[in-house]
């Protein structure tokens, strides 16, 4: 992953709008798009289908609790 | 000496917008000047002519579009140079689209873009240095408490409740715990600076420990998912904090003096991740934050020393991990370290006040039958731990969290009414804190189906046809309305603050906009969308209000009537923790279950 994260402060927050058949569908895409990002720690915020297709929020976990966290410029960063 | 009065010509070189020019004219209009405004989209030949025919000392062009910003502006500086103008006349230029970098390229003595203050411009017509009004967002600490009497009008509430409570300290009398003990030995300890001293007294406190507790004084080991933090990692947060604080300019969120202030509950896990939520928090305008502990720290007698940090949602509590949060928060800002329920709660409230807690958070009804403490031991530590709260002049609020497992408002409202006149009877300064929430109540009767308002206003109006008391909706307010979409949890948590606001009640708790989603921690960057929110709604508002339909009145009135019976009921049971145990504030057929932690653990206090 890109030393730009060490700036994140703890998660990167994906907001778009997939063309898809359904939830699961978009689900897959987002996820499969922030793995591609470099995230591992994925989760789906929110997903509402409709239509054309499905509103959604996807986030990468960069810092969570108890880690070291790469914007303190810790000896050990994450 | 009377200051020098400015000719000023007003220019937008745009087709349309001149709304800013308008602004900065009336400004300066009342100051004195003589001001010149002219119509959009001259071209700039036009505005050189009335430069010269009025015979200005200033111009002001303004010019919001982007499309052709440079070509435009240049042309139009080419014009004043040539005229021979350019050493006689001030120029500055503003607008959507320009940049102060931008308008120095193009040959501009100033450009002021979006977010300029009128002031700005007025002060470069007078030729001074702009000093931004900073008084504007200097933040003062508010005592909420101070301009209440805590009178009652409810004559009759307030005589089964002065009945109730006298009940309550015959009761405890000559009754302690390990929390009480172990609260008064953190007292000592935090005064010592003997070592021997200080080691016997670990010696004893550690006694009265739960195994995982005594564990870590004996072998230094800590609760899993949990580690220190490195020598490291707490100079980085040093100079971490330092430099955040050197270039803070908080916001500020209140639109008119009557806004409440605004608190954020924070308890990442970590006090590092803490920090740096609150001081995001800070910047974006909060008023206080409140910290959250884990809730395995409720149910294990005795803390932990050192700076610890932790994997999950809640914040360890140790004497150092709150002294480092304190050592980083904002002095106008507003410090709550809640000890509402759980096995350390007289304990919490010392090194709460050891460690310059501004408020702290407590109440029997709910810590018993909603967070999980035996009725008979979070009695006598809720006593203990009042005491405390008067002693570091600490008010608390008196949270109704367990109307959220089904207990209804009136009963929810019993409790914390009778642990606020316990409060006043003990020295200490309650804070009522209703909430302003979709419970099970208001699912299963219908009270919100129309709209979320009159119930929540009916809290607040029963509250002040009882007792003239400050009041602190929350915790957070709108919760079970708020979704895992955020702009619906912003604009939710952004209406209920609105009602807050609009009711005058004196502070709120918000959630962020990420706060009904589970599967992880709270993101930092959600914590901004709802600060906004509530700012704009407040902006919004200003003194207008949000008006509940006559079924709030209503309501108030029911639920008046149902918090008398219920406190006469109590009152004739004659005794509060066996009313606790039964249901009478709650009982197990409406979600409250009384708690099991720290079950028989009561002694007398000649035991020890």
């Amino acid at each position: 992953m890109s030393a730009v994260y060490k700036h994140v402060l703890d998660a990167v927050d994906i907001e778009t709008f997939l063309i898809c058949e359904d939830e699961d569908e978009g689900k897959g895409l987002i996820i499969k798009m922030l793995e591609d990002m470099g995230f591992n720690d994925i989760n789906v915020v929110f997903i509402e289908h409709n239509g054309p297709g499905a509103r959604i929020r996807a986030r990468g976990y960069v810092h969570k609790s108890g880690d070291k966290y790469g914007w303190l410029n810790t000896r050990r960063d994450g | 000496m009377k200051s020098k009065k400015h000719k000023v010509l007003l220019a937008p070189l745009d087709p349309v917008h001149d709304i800013g020019l308008k602004m900065i004219k009336r400004a300066l209009d009342e100051k004195g000047h003589h001001t010149i405004l002219l119509p959009p989209d001259l071209p700039p030949e036009e505005i050189l002519n009335k430069i010269h025919e009025n015979k200005v000392d200033t111009v002001l062009i303004s010019r919001t579009l982007g499309y052709g910003v440079a070509e435009i502006l240049g042309k139009f500086i080419d014009l004043i140079d040539a005229s021979g103008l350019r050493d006689t006349i001030k120029i500055a230029l503003g607008g959507m689209a320009v940049t102060p970098e931008l308008a120095t390229e193009l040959g501009f003595d100033a450009g002021f873009g979006p977010g300029t203050e009128v002031e700005e411009a007025v002060a470069f017509v007078e030729g001074r240095e702009y000093k931004p009004d900073i008084g504007k967002f200097v933040k003062n600490k508010k005592d909420i408490t101070q301009r209440y009497s805590y009178k009652y009008t409810d004559k009759e509430i307030e005589n089964l409740l002065d009945k109730i409570t006298s009940q309550i300290l015959e009761w405890s009398n000559n009754k302690t715990s390990p929390g009480v003990k172990r609260a008064e030995l953190r007292e000592e300890m935090l005064k010592t600076s003997n070592p021997k001293e200080l080691a016997k007294l670990r010696n004893e406190y550690k006694e009265l420990c739960d195994d995982v507790v005594k564990n870590f004084y004996e072998n230094g080991k800590l609760h899993s998912r949990t580690r220190k933090l490195t020598k490291e990692e707490l100079e980085s947060l040093e100079n971490y904090v330092a430099k955040i604080k050197a270039r803070m300019k908080p916001n500020g969120l209140q639109h008119i003096d009557k806004n409440p202030l605004v608190f954020i509950q924070y308890g990442t896990g970590c006090p590092f991740m803490d920090i740096a939520h609150i001081k995001l928090c800070e910047a974006w305008g909060t008023d206080g934050v409140v910290h959250f502990d884990p809730s395995w720290g409720a149910r294990t007698e005795g803390f932990f020393e050192g700076y610890i940090t932790h994997e999950e949602d809640g914040s360890v509590i140790t004497p150092e991990n709150l002294l480092r949060i304190k050592k980083s928060i904002n002095e106008n800002v507003l410090w709550q370290v809640r000890a509402h329920r759980g096995l350390n709660t007289p304990e919490t409230v010392v090194l709460a006040g050891n460690s310059g807690a501004d408020l702290t958070k407590i109440n029997i009804a709910y810590g018993s039958l909603g967070g999980g403490t035996d009725p008979e031991r979070l009695t006598v530590d809720a006593i203990s731990a009042i005491k405390y709260a008067a002693k570091y002049n600490m008010p608390f609020d008196v949270v109704t969290n367990e109307e959220l497992s089904g207990v209804p408002a009136y009963k929810a409202f019993s409790g914390m009414l009778i642990v606020s006149h316990l409060a006043l009877k003990l020295g200490g300064k309650p804070i009522l804190q209703p909430l302003f929430c979709y419970s099970p109540e208001v699912m299963i009767n219908g009270n919100m189906e129309n709209n979320y308002i009159d119930f929540n206003a009916a809290k607040i109006f029963v509250l002040r046809k009882i007792i003239d008391a400050p009041i602190w909706p929350g915790a957070p307010i709108g919760f079970l309305t708020h979704t895992e979409e955020r702009v619906q949890s912003s604009i939710t948590t952004a209406l209920h603050a609105g009602l807050a606001s609009s009711l005058g009640v004196d502070a709120i708790s918000i959630a962020s906009s990420d706060e009904a989603f589970s599967g992880g921690p709270i993101a930092g960057a959600s914590r901004i969308d709802t600060l906004k929110a509530t700012k704009e709604v407040f902006r919004f508002l200003g003194n207008a209000k949000i008006t509940p339909t006559k079924k709030a009145e209503e309501w108030a009135q029911i639920l008046q009537e149902n918090i008398k019976k219920i406190l006469t009921k109590v009152a004739q049971h004659g005794n509060f923790v066996s009313a606790l145990y039964e249901g009478l504030l709650g009982s197990r057929e409406e979600g409250a279950y009384p708690g099991r932690a720290g079950r028989n653990t009561v002694t007398s206090k000649h035991s020890y």
